[in-house]
């Protein structure tokens, strides 16, 4: 009963780690133990033009999901489960930098799906405001709808949703972000270094990006492909592209890349990796970054543009 | 209950609520909107907001307290003088959660007396149970040291400790004063208060807000709003039962809470005992069980004591009417005469008064026989006025959060007053609540919504559960007055006397009271 439960339960994180993220686009993707034939299949099916990391397959593949998004017992409870570890993983990156109370800081979520994270976040003490963006209309939609059940997320300024990829949004450059996050998004992304890259054009000198996503291991192979896919068949066939998962090391020698980057461990880097635990909850179990759900943290420098 | 049937009874819910919002006049004035709005400003509903109000975490939150009574800090008389019939035991667990939110340096120290040893026993079988400092601990102390392996390293440490006390009995209304006190000290030490206190005002009805005009104004369709007598609307994010026992909050949410009446009262009384104990000397607590219910006397400073006597509807009537000197013979007899006696004391039929019955029975009642034990005081006389009855119930709500509500103290739970755990699990409701809603705070959560609330019900609904079905069947056990049960009993004594739990129980409720 319970391994069964077990089974029934971790694919759906899984699953809804998908839900979440609608932008997808072209890659990166250095060698990596497990994946020897980079990502053979992963343009096929997608129409991304060269501007946008938008897949519209992905969107359309969203829009159905979108109503039970703030179900309770809906298919994303997984995701809801696990937004308090993602402000334990933004404070511990802050925390360095001493939290001034009287310090508010600006926030782009990218990839909103309905706001689970967005509200949140737009409700913490410390935070001016998030802008929240998706290129799904309908999950927008859904997010704008339950927005209105909190008369202090209608607050003006405190929440925005806009419907545009990151590389529509325009931002004044007096206006870029103290934190961006990027929470299930980048496994769905066919090309992640442009799409990183323009990221980056929207942070803060000293501010973080920060995002969490799955590796790209046998464990994350049977749980998502095999197990979800083929034997629950609760996600269609082919939703996970597994070619795309990155793993931590690989975000870390991206991030290396990045000359306004800081990643020296534990300073401008952090990493934790995250197991759900049926009966607990998400729980951060060390190493296991290695093999499942990861949360990634790196700095722009101080210094940078 | 499973997450399956929760949300059933959520998706039951609106519609009937929705229909007694439009049948009942749809308010005219814009409702205030608070984050917490507490129904009931109780010891519990009073502990909440003290608890939101002093963590820096939640000192922000909007928060309005309501009750119909006066919300003043009542006169107490000087020590000597006369105590309250309504006291309280409050566990080591209560006290250090009133020491953590500041609210036990307010209390009125002389009056409350804690007590370091608990004599229990069969009023049928005249088996024992003593214990004392050494088993510590309150009732979830004593729950938690049936983990196997743990129960001796658990009391040997309280015991290395020094934790010597079993439990502090505390008049309600000191409690409450000393609350009242830290709240309006918490509210002068911020220039612009969040936490407005709203006293004789009655909460007239609560239904669910309007649908949202248009698109880009808020919707309140799934928000409590609730109409006052003064005329106030208040939009809750949360809406907090600390209603007691008939809980409006719980009624709004549609929330069942079945249990089953004991067909008996608690009669309290403060007495006088002809002992006069100094603060430094040990104190004992007592209970007997007798077939009608258990009566237990519980030490008050000086030489007073609180009574609380769990008896039958009709001797709780016999016992009201007597006049005061035969009322203190009466209790008396309860703790020393053999349970045929007394219950031919307060029979209708009876034609002796329980003077006399006291006086021709006790000499041919040794304590051995009965299990008195040989410390026990002799009550002198009943403090005037202190008598009184309540009916005992036990009500356990088949879940204490739903959307935008959470149920904490008595309109969560009622409990019999054996195991004295009636505040003290309405304390515990309120300072896991009060944690959660920190919790909530800190990762943003919405403080209303299931997200935040599960993990309030999930600390606390099995833990009191399980309270309230030992403490149930604790009552059941002890009220057969004959018959296989006794024997069971009075053979198994040993066996109890060395179930720390058990004793544990019944001492955490030492306290004898709810
Ligand atoms: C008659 C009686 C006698 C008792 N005697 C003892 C005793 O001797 N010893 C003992 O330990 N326990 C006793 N108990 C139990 C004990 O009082 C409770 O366990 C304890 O008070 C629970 O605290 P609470 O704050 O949850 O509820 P309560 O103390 O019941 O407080 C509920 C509050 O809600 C307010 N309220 C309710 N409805 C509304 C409304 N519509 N609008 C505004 N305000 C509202 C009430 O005015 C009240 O102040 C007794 C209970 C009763 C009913």
């Amino acid at each position: 009963m319970a391994s069964r439960d077990a089974i029934l339960r971790l694919p759906v994180a899984l699953r809804q780690s998908v839900v979440t993220s609608r932008p997808s686009l072209a890659s990166l993707a250095p060698s990596s133990p497990c994946s020897s034939s980079p990502r053979p299949y992963a343009t096929e099916t997608t129409h991304a033009t060269p501007e946008s990391s938008v897949n519209h397959d992905e969107v359309s593949h969203f829009n159905a999901m979108a109503s039970d998004w703030w179900d309770p017992h809906g298919s994303s409870r997984l995701l809801h489960l696990m937004n308090p570890l993602r402000h334990q993983f933004i404070r511990r990156c802050l925390a360095p930098d001493g939290l001034d109370p009287d310090r508010k800081m600006r926030y782009l979520d990218i990839g909103c799906g309905g706001g689970i994270f967005a509200e949140s976040a737009a409700r913490m003490r410390n935070v001016e405001s998030v802008t929240a963006i998706d290129p799904t209309p309908e999950v927008l939609a859904v997010a704008k709808k339950h927005r209105r059940t909190d008369p202090l997320l209608l607050e003006p300024g405190r929440l925005t949703y806009l419907q545009t990829s990151i590389e529509g949004l325009q931002t004044p450059s007096d206006k870029q972000y103290d934190v961006i996050s990027l929470f299930e998004v980048i496994e769905h992304i066919q090309r992640p270094n442009p799409f990183l890259q323009s990221i980056l054009k929207q942070l803060k000198p000293g501010g973080w990006l920060i995002g969490s996503t799955i590796a790209r291991t046998p464990v994350s192979w049977f749980t998502t492909k095999f197990v979800a896919e083929d034997i629950l068949r609760m996600v269609p066939r082919g939703t996970h592209d597994w070619n795309q998962y990155i793993q931590p090391q690989e975000m870390r020698d991206w991030a290396r890349g990045q000359k306004e980057l800081n990643t020296s461990d534990g300073v401008g880097w952090h990493v934790m990796g995250v197991v759900y635990v049926p009966g607990f909850g998400w729980k951060e179990v060390k190493g296991s970054e290695a093999w499942g759900n990861y949360f990634f943290a790196v700095k722009k420098r101080e210094g940078a543009v | 209950m499973s997450s399956a049937a929760t949300f059933k009874r959520l998706l039951a819910l609106p519609p009937a609520v929705r229909r007694s919002f439009y049948s009942t006049a749809v308010s005219s004035s814009e409702p205030e909107i608070y984050d917490v709005v507490c129904v009931g400003g109780g010891p519990v509903g009073l502990s909440f907001v003290s608890a939101l109000h002093s963590h820096h975490s939640t000192r922000h939150l909007r928060i309005a307290l309501i009750d119909s009574q006066d919300l003043t800090a009542p006169h107490l008389d000087s020590p000597g003088g006369t105590y309250s019939n309504r006291c309280s035991s409050l566990t080591p667990a209560a006290v250090r959660f009133m020491k953590s939110i500041g609210v036990w340096e307010k209390i009125d120290q002389p009056r409350i007396q804690p007590y370091h040893a608990m004599d229990v026993w069969d009023g049928v079988s005249g088996s024992k149970i003593h214990f004392d400092q050494q088993q510590g601990a309150g009732l979830i102390d004593a729950l938690a040291e049936m983990v196997p392996g743990n129960r001796f390293q658990a009391s040997r440490r309280k015991y290395e400790a020094g934790e010597m006390v079993v439990a502090t009995m505390c008049e309600n209304r000191n409690l409450t004063g000393a609350l009242l006190k830290r709240i309006e000290e918490l509210k002068d030490e911020r220039s612009s208060s969040t936490l407005n206190m709203l006293a004789k005002t009655k909460v007239d009805s609560i239904a669910l807000g309007a649908e949202a005009a248009d698109e880009s104004s808020p919707d309140f369709s799934q928000w409590p709003i609730l109409s006052t007598s003064s005329g106030q609307n208040f939009a809750a994010r949360l809406l907090v039962g600390a209603d007691g026992a008939n809980s409006p909050v719980r009624r709004f949410a549609d929330i069942p809470s079945p249990g089953w009446d004991y067909n008996q009262h608690g009669v309290v009384a403060t007495l006088n005992l002809d002992r006069d104990l100094n603060a430094s000397e040990l104190r004992t607590a007592y209970q007997r069980f007798l077939p009608t219910g258990p009566v237990a006397l519980l030490p008050l400073p000086g030489k007073k004591a609180s009574l609380v006597w769990s008896t039958s509807p009709a001797h709780a009537t016999a016992l009201k009417a007597l006049a005061p000197e035969e009322f203190t013979a009466a209790v008396n007899a309860a703790f020393r005469l053999m349970p045929v006696d007394i219950n031919h004391m307060l029979s209708a039929s009876s034609d002796s008064t329980p003077t006399s019955e006291l006086s021709w029975r006790e000499p041919a009642t040794p304590p051995t026989s009965t299990g008195l034990p040989t410390n026990f005081p002799r009550i002198q006389s009943l403090q005037q006025g202190s008598l009184a009855s309540f009916p005992l119930r036990l009500r356990h709500a088949s879940t204490y959060t739903g959307h935008r509500v959470a149920l904490i103290g008595d309109a969560a739970h009622t409990i019999h007053p054996l195991a004295g755990q009636g505040l003290n699990l309405g304390l515990a409701d309120s300072e896991a609540l009060a944690k959660q809603l920190v919790y909530g705070v800190e990762h943003g959560m919405d403080i209303g919504s299931s997200w935040c609330l599960d993990g309030y019900n999930s600390e606390r609904w099995a833990k009191n559960n399980a309270v309230l079905g030992v403490v149930d069947k604790l009552e059941k056990i002890y009220s057969a007055g004959s018959g296989p049960v006794v024997w069971g009993r009075s053979a198994g004594v040993e066996v109890l006397e060395r179930l720390g739990w058990v004793k544990g129980l019944i001492s955490g409720a030492a306290a004898g009271r709810g």
